[in-house]
């Protein structure tokens, strides 16, 4: 069991607090590819994030690979973030002013792996992504698709236990999203965890559990039609 | 070495914005630096005019009685002598140096040519009071006051008007018919003097001057500098008390002689000197604080400007600790090398203004920066700086990651 939530609570505070996660109870086992799919302001990103530790609940259990991620400092946080999680956002989330190794090698600087190191280790995770050529090319030269697996590649640095999706092909047209999505059905049948949130039918579709989330709460399983086969071409 | 690139990457990324503040602060520094090294060199200017000068001087002079005393009338004119002297230096122990001083204007010969010049006698104290240059020969010594030998100091411009380019040394001038031999050519730094100025006199030892212009044991008058610690006016009663011993001066007669205490004068010049300093020390805290104030500003732009990227650094991994040394490492860097720039600078700017102001008697005025001080305005930019940028960067950290990310 990768990951584990138990009666997960989380309200965000203000003049009218929201309730945004009521009582979520999830297990994801390792090797999974799981979509978290429900309508806009439901909560998928909140729970996202949560599992990221990128933000904090308020009550319940998260144990993430056997740790459990409760009150934990901002050190401790980020090593666990770095080590044990990789993260592919809508909006890419590369920094500009590197180009595309540098910006794939970046969580491993803060390993203090030397650059030599880094940087081969992260051109072979672009080769991996086809984007040899585009190596050196900064984040404004490159098209979506490649941003976002300029991303991937990122987020497959460090060897983490599981990815972490957020709208992964929120920006890309579909071409590019079916691309995108057969990529992480390749890393997934490597034995990668991937856990993707989207409300896009199509890549719910392409994965191989589907949690639907209404109104903070989670809906319960149905079963998953065995036709994703076909969306790899 | 890794967080070198890191730190190069991130100035390089806003060309414009780190060679704005890069200017910022190499102008504060340099600013700072001018300022301290310019009211340095500004209190040399005012200093070298009195180089040579003893600030604990005093000098008495004789003068009228205004009160009636041992039946002499009030408005009696008395003369200082050599016996009075010798009475003070028996009975004031704390006379540093002393001179009796005769004056005369006359005229004075070499050869053919001829001009006229103030002589005066002195004693050989008088070079340790008002401190002479020494352009060639000697100045005078014990023996040619005790042996009132016939030997004269000749001033700078004197000895051109006599002399032209011929070497006066040894050569011998007639003062008002009196022949003196030239032992010494000399000059004087001191913008101020008593007594006229040593580069347009003729100087003789005062027991010759006494014999040779037959003014038996009269002087005109006395100067004296005192031992540290002492103020010339407090050798006053002491003074006052030997020459009533000799001439029939009440005690309570204030007017009878008339003091000269330098000291009090040099009390002003000192404060003026503060009054600069203080200036200097505002002035220099001001653009001090302008600077810290635009470092921390560009901080907090720097920072503002940054959200997104931190918060992706930290959502990949980056501890508060890691961003925070790494904002301030840049700053660091920046104000290092902008900083020592600015110094440098400022260091050029002023050894350009020290050798224009250089004298060729008086020496440099002092436009200058010592290295420890350099070095103080460095660091002191540099540690004010970090303190201003830490701020913002311990601010940044309170910005959740996801936050952070979601910045534009
Ligand atoms: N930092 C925050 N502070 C307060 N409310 C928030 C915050 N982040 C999200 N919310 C609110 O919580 C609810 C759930 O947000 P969340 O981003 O998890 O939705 P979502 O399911 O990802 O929606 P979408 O599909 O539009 O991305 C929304 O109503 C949102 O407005
Ligand atoms: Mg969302």
């Amino acid at each position: 069991m990768i990951i584990r939530l138990k009666d997960i609570n989380k309200t965000y505070p203000g003049v009218v607090p929201l309730h945004v996660l009521k009582d979520i109870n999830l297990d994801i086992e390792r090797g999974e590819l799981v979509a978290i799919m429900g309508a806009s302001g439901s909560g998928k990103s909140t729970l996202l994030n949560i599992l990221g530790i990128l933000d904090n609940y308020d009550s319940g259990e998260y144990f993430l690979d056997g740790v459990l991620i409760k009150d934990l400092s901002e050190n401790r946080a980020a090593e666990l973030r770095n080590r044990m999680i990789g993260f592919v956002f809508q909006s890419f989330n590369l920094i500009s002013y590197k180009n595309a190794v540098e910006n794939v090698a970046l969580p491993l600087f803060y390993q203090g792996v030397s650059r030599r190191k880094r940087n081969m280790l992260a051109m072979e995770q672009l080769e991996r992504m086809g984007l040899a050529d585009r190596a050196h090319h900064l984040p404004g030269e490159l098209s979506g698709g490649q941003k976002q697996r300029v991303a991937i590649a990122r987020s497959l640095i460090t060897n983490p236990s599981i990815i972490l999706a957020d709208e992964p092909t929120g920006a890309l047209d579909s071409t590019t999203s079916h691309d995108v999505m057969n990529l992480f059905r390749e890393l997934n049948a490597e034995g990668m965890t991937i856990v993707i949130v989207t409300h896009d039918p199509g890549v719910g579709a392409a994965t191989n559990r589907i949690i639907r989330i209404s109104d903070g709460r989670i809906v319960p399983d149905e079963p998953v039609i065995a036709e994703q086969p076909q969306i790899i071409v | 070495m890794e967080n070198w690139r890191e730190i190069g990457a991130t100035l390089a990324r806003n060309k414009t914005r780190t060679f704005l503040t890069a200017f910022g602060i190499f102008w504060g520094t340099a600013m700072l630096a001018m300022l301290w090294g310019g009211a340095h060199g500004l209190e040399g200017t005012l200093r070298r005019n009195f180089s040579g000068f003893s600030t604990n001087l005093g000098a008495i002079f004789p003068g009228e009685t205004s009160v009636p005393y041992k039946g002499f009338n009030k408005g009696m004119h008395w003369s200082m002598t050599q016996n009075d002297v010798d009475v003070i230096r028996r009975i004031t122990p704390d006379l540093e140096y002393s001179t009796t001083i005769c004056q005369n204007y006359g005229t004075i010969n070499y050869g053919t040519k001829s001009t006229s010049a103030q002589i005066t006698g002195y004693e050989p104290d008088f070079s340790k009071i008002l401190i002479p240059v020494v352009y060639s020969g000697r100045v005078f010594n014990s023996s040619d006051e005790a042996g009132s030998r016939k030997v004269a100091l000749i001033g700078k411009n004197l000895a051109e008007k006599l002399f032209g380019t011929e070497d006066p040394i040894g050569k011998f001038v007639s003062a008002q018919g009196v022949y003196f031999m030239v032992v010494g050519v000399i000059g004087q730094t001191s913008m101020a003097s008593i007594g006229g100025r040593y580069d347009d006199s003729l100087l003789i030892p005062s027991s010759t001057f006494r014999r040779a212009y037959n003014w038996g044991n009269q002087v005109n008058f006395f100067m004296y500098t005192v031992s540290p610690g002492l103020s010339p006016s407090d050798l006053k009663t002491q003074i006052r008390r030997a020459i009533c011993m000799n001439h029939p001066i009440s005690p309570d007669d204030d007017k009878a002689m008339w003091f000269m205490d330098i000291s009090e004068e040099f009390k002003m010049i000192d404060n003026l000197f503060l009054g600069v300093s203080l200036l200097a020390l505002f002035v220099g805290a001001g653009s001090l604080m302008a600077g810290i104030i635009g470092i921390g500003n560009i901080m907090w732009i720097i920072v503002k400007e940054r959200t997104q990227e931190i918060g992706i650094r930290r959502a990949i991994g980056a501890k508060p600790r890691d961003i925070i040394v790494q904002i301030l490492s840049e700053g660091v860097v920046l104000t290092s090398i902008a900083g020592l720039a600015g110094v440098c600078f400022a260091t050029l700017v002023l050894a350009v203004v020290d050798s224009q102001t250089a004298d060729p008697v008086l020496g440099s005025a002092g436009f200058t920066l010592t290295f420890s001080q350099a070095i103080g305005i460095v660091l002191t930019f540099l540690v004010l700086g970090t303190a201003a940028g830490t701020l913002p960067a311990i601010k940044a950290m309170r910005i959740k990651p996801i936050e952070a990310m979601r910045d534009k």
